[in-house]
């Protein structure tokens, strides 16, 4: 069993979203992710960093935080690390996805498609930051 | 993300190609409300190269089809990717909007 284990600091910009992409890919590639893998830990990278972008930090102000991807064997593990003010993304109302379309919400999505594709989320406020922790075990090499 | 713009009998087509993401998704955004605002009424996105949808993109489709719906206009989805066909399951959308298999299946309802 190896663990292997990558970190990548990102600004609150959405033009980080490209690199951020391309971190997901190049830390799957050696894995073999199936595409339903890479699919997971896109969009719920994608989601979590467009979270603290675009609502974490109120102050205009440029700010880093912190993407770690780590895999235990098949165990992909990825912690968002920021030092906004304390917000738990994972407390949202549910989204009623079976709502007729004129009284669909347009927002919620992101998280609900988090919880979604990932096997377990968690969030705990720890020394002044936010720690978002999610955790998908993929399928077998391909 | 790019789009490429063209039309099949009265219904405008819009073909997307690459991700649709935080990032690129505004501009998705502008095109559709710019349509609108020159009187396009039935719109069809063709998604058959469209590789990935986050919810930022997921957001646009369905302000989109609210809009088009509210203007007396129909919106419908066609050629979804495996990727694309995923998140449109995981979000309820396969139940609220009108998707196709083929952009001329797509323009036919639109």
């Amino acid at each position: 069993m190896s663990t292997l284990r990558q970190t990548l600091t990102l600004r609150n910009d959405p033009a980080e979203i490209p690199r951020l992409a391309a971190f997901v890919d190049a830390f799957c590639a050696p894995l073999t992710p199936t595409p339903k893998d890479v699919l997971a830990l896109q969009l719920s990278l994608e989601e979590a960093v467009t979270n603290v972008i675009n609502h974490g930090y109120a102050d205009g102000q440029p700010h880093t935080f912190t993407v770690e991807l780590a895999a235990d064997d098949r165990r992909v593990t990825v912690v968002v690390a920021d030092d906004a003010p304390a917000y738990d993304p994972l407390a949202r109302a549910e989204v009623d996805i079976t709502l007729p379309l004129g009284q669909r919400p347009i927002g919620g999505l992101g998280v609900h498609l988090v919880k979604k594709l990932m096997d377990s989320a968690r969030y705990e406020r720890r020394d002044g930051r936010n720690l978002l922790t999610l955790v998908r075990t993929l399928g077998p090499a391909t | 993300m790019d789009i490429t713009e063209s039309k099949i009998n009265s219904a405008t087509v819009l073909a997307l190609s690459g991700r649709l993401d935080n990032l690129t998704s505004p501009i998705l955004e502008k095109k559709v409300d710019a349509l609108l605002a020159a009187g396009t009424r039935q719109l069809v996105f063709d998604c058959g190269q469209l590789v990935y949808a986050s919810s930022a993109g997921l957001r646009v489709f369905l302000g989109s089809a609210k809009k088009l719906k509210a203007a007396g206009g129909q919106a419908a989805f066609a050629a979804l990717t495996p990727p694309v066909h995923e998140v449109f399951e995981l979000s309820g959308f396969t139940g609220v909007l009108k998707v196709e298999a083929t952009a001329a299946a797509a323009a036919a309802i639109a």
